[in-house]
């Protein structure tokens, strides 16, 4: 861990004797510890350090931006004046967002340092115990366990100065007994309280089954979509529907349709950056406090998430959605949360006549018809047919093709209890998600063995 | 950025005290990375950016079991500290890994290797190389309907001295350039989009500024700009079986998709099941499984020229090989590494391993996937389909986790009809099981319309990484599959 004082005062000294107009310098340092496991055996153990110092400096109108991996002072003017150098030779910006004031910023709190002193012994300890409990059950084991911790700053020359410190675990577990596999995942801010027995449980009752898979005919389905599931669909809207640039480009399915109702009104969509539930992070990476933005409110579109840049565009403020200064997917949502809603999973399962469990889908794709929410992906692990209703047998995998504007309007329920879904060995971000009980989900193609 | 020295010193001396503690293996690998990324919008420049990283990975191998950490700082305490962590992590894990792990030998070498280039993209002054981008862009824009222009370049100098406990010691430098350019165009709700030359952020080669300029940007920026307006009043494709003709774009992304992936051998040995998922290609298929009709010929080809999958060695010191995968239409080999290939009982490495940067170790990637050409033309391909279309330029993709069944749109497709190309047609998607796709292959087009292609996206792994490959292809036709409109 680099530390606030460390990190604040490195930065503060580097802007101060940048010679510009304004320059605004953004700090990622992370620490990733990774145990990936499989068939009784860890085939991948790692501890990554990383840190990604990005200066944006603007002289005369002209920016230009550099990235660096360290902190060393040497390295760090040489970031700057390869900024400056770029600057230079950029052409002048006629719309230039001024850099976010200093405002006051929360501290999330979320730095939780038992993650962070878990050894790689007692790492090794649980999984060993996991192995145990899945050789008793007669099942196989595959999966990754992640701890780590992430530091964010982000000072610039027009007073903001700010850090957050955050830790992160997670398990994905996939059980494998004869031909069915299980999986269940898992993250929380301290491993302690990262349920591993549970996630194991979870997934063994979903592989443990006497019944072979069973390929029922395609077409149209009542879906049960398990929290993860909803949030791989609700993520993919993130990506191309919910910030500024897709808008702007028209690529997006809310361009030109702002206050229209799009999905039945048990849905409300929305990015919260300090969502308790949430593995917070209190500002974007312009340094812009993040705010609630509420996307689909009841059914209707109602918001877009902005950085400084797209804002200025649109004649709002930044909603404090900034990316790193050299990525140019503009704005984006990175704590997307679906409000919660009356009933349970296990209603949900009793209420369906015939229909399909879902706890995850794989390899989603979002691009097919952006401005249709048109999306494809395949169920996975888990998935049941669920008769009269209750979970009559597991089901082979499946392909979806569906658009999302005409799934989401046929709302049979949304959970009370919500899930946090992300993936703990990636970047930051994460959603929140309850589980989601659809009229008709459209099945496409299956897979077919080989032999 | 100013050049770096190599740290030879700090690393030899961490391999001497590496051994020291007894070991059963272990590999060292400094990398330096700079990545130049400049950014064109709706005519004027967007972003320029430059980026630095550099630092030392380092892998054990100690009773057993891997372990790996990596470090940013290079200094002798921050490398000590990395490579007890990496000792740390292969000793812990050691308590639960019983069976050995053993390693196909590899001759140790002290090498070296560089990329072949006409222009150091580095030494090339920006203002050039914005002047290029701002007329390609330029030459984008124009009508209404035309809402968004992009025009982009990279380029990359990846730096490297890998050194093992065996003895090796190697230092490659890899120079890549690549460029392309997007536009979308709206009508009402009719929204498209088109790419030159190729979606996936354009194209990318092993090459120097020249590869840029051989592009074209300009005349291509012209063509996209015909093609994505005609789109906005395309009709869509037929839903139906059907007869397609693949241009190589989109070969590019099935091979990726349906050939590169599941030849991953440790995906195929479990190694990935928690993430991206497993393969229908496990070694008990080896030699066995007709993969594709007798037309497909599938290589990773890793001694290419110009391919961004190709190196001297890779990241377990293996030297570059070219690998059959699929020979006329016999699944016959995989992308492996020297843990992999034992495993199996393979004689060597197939020289696989590659790691996205220092601070991640290095797993099993594709190198350059490559579909050997055939002897057709384009119009002989086309000859004798009463009905069919021509696809080109992936837009999206989907594909299961056994790799089997996949689903593909292009930007755009052109109708064929009694042998002759019409009219385009917006919004196909076509969908498949791999080997019965390929089985349908019934034709593949010549060399001289064969083309490499760079990859700079295929993640992988845990935490996830990024990887350039490469894939080559000509036209190629497949019988029978089924095609639909995306909607």
């Amino acid at each position: 861990m680099v530390g606030e004082r460390t990190l604040l005062s490195t930065l503060t000294a580097l802007v101060k004797r940048a010679r510009a107009d304004a320059v605004s310098v953004c700090v990622h340092a992370k620490t990733r510890r990774v145990f990936r496991f499989a068939y009784e055996a860890i085939h991948q153990d790692l501890v990554q350090e990383d840190i990604t110092v990005t200066a944006k400096l603007i002289r005369q109108r002209r920016v230009g931006v550099a990235s660096a991996d360290s902190l060393e002072p040497a390295h760090l003017r040489r970031t700057l004046q390869a900024a400056a150098a770029i600057a230079a030779h950029s052409p002048q910006q006629k719309e230039l967002a001024a850099l976010p004031q200093r405002t006051r910023i929360r501290a999330s709190g979320d730095y939780v340092r038992s993650t962070t002193r878990l050894s790689a012994a007692a790492c090794v300890a649980s999984l060993q115990r996991l192995f145990q409990l899945c050789k008793g059950a007669g099942a196989k084991l595959a999966g990754s366990l992640v701890t780590g911790e992430d530091e964010l700053a982000v000072v610039n020359s027009a007073g903001v100065s700010c850090y957050a410190a955050s830790t992160v675990s997670g398990a994905k577990l996939v059980t494998m007994y004869r031909n069915l596999s299980g999986y269940a995942s898992g993250v929380h801010r301290d491993v302690t309280r990262l349920d591993l027995d549970g996630l194991l449980k979870e997934s063994l009752r979903r592989s443990l089954h006497r019944q072979e898979a069973v390929s029922p005919p395609l077409g149209n389905y009542e879906v049960i979509l398990e929290p993860e599931a909803v949030g791989e669909l609700v993520s993919w809207l993130g990506y191309t529907a919910f910030g500024a640039k897709s808008v702007e480009e028209r690529t997006s399915c809310l361009a030109g349709r702002m206050g229209e109702a799009l999905f039945a009104p048990e849905i409300t969509i929305y990015d919260d950056g300090m969502e308790a539930a949430s593995l917070r992070m209190p500002f974007d990476f312009e340094g812009t406090p993040k705010r609630r933005t509420v996307l689909i409110d009841r059914g209707r579109a109602t918001g877009i998430v902005y950085d400084t840049t797209y804002g200025a565009r649109f004649g709002r403020p930044s909603s404090g959605h900034g990316m790193p200064p050299d990525e140019v997917e503009g704005p984006l949502p990175m704590h997307l949360g679906m409000a919660p809603g009356r009933t349970s999973l296990e209603a949900m399962i009793r209420s369906c006549r015939r229909g399909l469990l879902i706890p995850r889908f794989h390899y989603v794709n979002g691009l097919l018809n952006p401005r249709e929410a048109l999306m494809t992906g395949l169920t996975r692990e888990g998935t049941f047919l669920i008769e009269r209703g209750k979970l009559s047998a597991p089901v082979a995998t499946l392909r979806f093709t569906q658009s999302l504007l005409s799934a989401f309007r046929r709302v049979l329920g949304v959970s009370t209890q919500r899930r946090l879904i992300a993936d703990p060995s990636q970047e930051l971000g994460c959603a929140v998600m309850p589980a989601l009980h659809l009229v008709a989900f459209k099945f496409t193609g299956r897979s077919e063995s080989s032999s | 950025m100013a050049e770096r020295a190599l740290p030879r010193e700090l690393i030899a001396r961490l391999i001497r005290s590496l051994k020291r503690r007894g070991v059963d293996y272990a590999d060292v690998r400094y990398e330096r990375l700079l990545h130049e990324s400049l950014v064109a919008e709706q005519g004027r420049v967007s972003s320029i950016s430059v980026t630095e990283s550099a630092g030392i990975g380092i892998r054990v191998l100690s009773r057993g079991s891997w372990g790996f950490a990596s470090t940013p700082h290079l200094t002798p305490r921050h490398l000590a500290r990395a490579g007890a962590q990496a000792i740390e992590l292969a000793t812990a894990s050691s308590l639960l890994n019983r069976q050995p792990r053993p390693l196909t030998p590899v001759e140790p070498v002290k090498a070296r290797y560089a990329s072949r280039v006409a222009v150091d993209p580095f030494d090339v002054p920006l203002s050039k190389k914005l002047d290029y981008l701002l007329w390609a862009n330029a030459t984008l824009l124009g009508p209404d309907a035309v809402k968004r222009a992009t025009a982009h370049m990279d380029f990359y100098k990846r730096r490297k001295l890998f050194c093992s406990t065996e003895g090796a010691q190697i230092e490659q430098v890899v120079i890549e350039s690549g460029a392309g350019l997007e536009v979308v165009a709206q009508r009402g709700d009719e929204v498209h989009l088109r790419s030159f030359p190729n979606s996936h952020h354009g194209a990318l080669a092993q090459a120097g500024f020249e590869y840029v300029k051989q592009l074209d940007l300009v005349g291509g920026a012209q063509t996209a700009k015909e093609e994505v307006l005609q789109l906005l009043r395309a009709k869509p494709p037929r839903a139906g079986e059907t007869t397609i003709v693949l241009d190589p774009t989109q070969v590019v992304m099935q091979l990726h998709e349906s050939c590169g992936h599941p030849t991953e051998l440790d995906r195929a040995l479990g190694q990935e099941l928690s993430y991206a998922g497993g393969s229908f290609l496990t070694p008990e298929h080896l030699g066995q499984l007709r993969y594709g009709s007798p037309r497909v010929t599938i290589v990773a080809d890793a001694t290419i020229p110009h391919g961004v999958g190709s190196f001297g060695f890779d990241d377990e010191g293996v030297p570059a090989q070219r690998v059959e995968l699929v020979r006329r239409g016999l699944f016959v080999g995989y992308l492996s590494s020297r843990e992999s290939a034992a495993r199996i009982r393979l004689p060597a490495s197939g020289g696989a391993m590659r790691a996205e940067s220092w601070s991640v170790p290095p797993l099993v990637r594709m190198t350059n996937v490559n579909l050997e050409p055939g002897e057709a033309t384009l119009e002989e391909l086309c000859r004798d389909i009463p009905r069919g279309y021509l696809l080109s330029t992936n837009k999206s993709w989907s594909i299961d986790d056994k790799r089997l069944n996949f689903q593909f749109t292009t930007e755009l497709g052109w109708e064929i009809t009694d042998g002759r190309l019409g009219a385009i047609v917006k919004n196909p998607l076509y969908t498949g099981i791999t080997p019965a796709f390929w089985g349908r292959c019934t034709g593949v087009g010549r060399a001289e319309d064969w083309r490499l292609w760079g990859v700079s996206n295929c993640a992988k792994g845990e935490p996830m990484q990024l990887m350039h490959v490469g894939h080559g292809s000509s036209y190629a036709r497949f019988d029978g599959v089924t095609v639909a409109p995306a909607r």
